[in-house]
């Protein structure tokens, strides 16, 4: 695959491989923006390996969450504030019930475990399917089925609705 | 539950737009390819002076080979001619021997070192 046939196919996924991220790096955009750019230049470099026996963007987004896991086995990893980060992730102007929702929402996720977390967001937050997640994730279907589940209890424990 | 799905689904994170991001991929990527072409041109050097090598000792073997057959020579006289004198020379300065194989292998080594390489940054 040439560079400039990877960058079309990665402007097509970059925003919901971003939100994956996003989504996992419980909103600190800088971070999942760090983490996106290492998967791209991971899954270039893989890219004469991709035979096209699954979707680009399900390969993608499996690179992706290998590079989120080796970022969270880092040692000294830090998160910074969690509050600090949803204030940049927020619009400034945007309604403090909207900013308390994401704050909420990823303080939540913040506290869930990393497979529940992974499920979760790509059920949700990217519409993947059950296949698709498992996929990505290397887990069985009922495996991701559980995780969900799981993922949907522990949530409900710290989301007020 | 319903409830908790329904807020998930609309609460999806909202991703900033930035337009410089598949700028700074591309850079990353460019960066790549000059990394892969350096990996590849060290690898074709590596194999080239590899067979070079090779040709140069199966030449050199041809040879030495022909040159015996062709232009046979007793043991005895070069038991008594070079041999002899080198063996001698060896044992007379063994105690300097040292000094000059470090001097090769510095050179050596700062010949390797010093050699300059063409930079793709």
């Amino acid at each position: 695959m040439n560079q400039e046939r990877f960058i079309s196919l990665v402007k097509a996924e970059q925003e919901p491989l971003r939100r994956f991220l996003l989504g996992l790096c419980c909103g600190d955009d800088a971070l999942a923006d760090d983490i996106a750019q290492d998967a791209l230049v991971r899954a270039y470099v893989a890219s004469s390996n991709f035979l096209g026996l699954s979707k680009f963007s399900t390969w993608l987004f499996r690179i992706a969450y290998n590079c989120y896991i080796d970022h969270c086995r880092k040692p000294g990893k830090d998160y910074a504030d969690l509050e600090s980060r949803e204030a940049l992730n927020v619009a400034s102007d945007d309604a403090s019930d909207a900013r308390f929702r994401y704050q909420q929402l990823y303080q939540a996720l913040e506290k869930i475990p990393e497979k529940e977390k992974a499920a979760i967001v790509l059920f949700y937050f990217e519409d993947k399917s059950i296949k698709e997640i498992s996929s990505i994730l290397q887990m069985p279907v009922g495996t991701v089925k559980y995780q969900l589940n799981q993922g949907r209890g522990h949530l409900k424990q710290y989301i007020r609705l | 539950m319903k409830d908790l799905e329904q807020y998930l689904r609309d609460n999806k994170p909202v991703v900033k737009d930035d337009p410089t991001f598949i700028l700074k991929t591309r850079n990353r990527l460019e960066a790549v390819e000059g990394i892969k072409a350096e990996v590849d041109r060290q690898y074709t050097r590596g194999r080239r002076a590899l067979v070079i090598a090779l040709v140069a000792g199966l030449v050199v073997g041809v040879a030495v080979t022909a040159i015996a057959f062709l232009y046979p020579v007793s043991p005895d006289s070069v038991a008594k001619g070079i041999l002899d004198s080198l063996c001698l020379f060896l044992q007379s300065y063994k105690q300097f021997l040292l000094l000059p194989v470090a001097l090769l292998a510095i050179a050596l080594g700062l010949v390797l070192t010093n050699k300059p390489s063409k930079s793709f940054i």
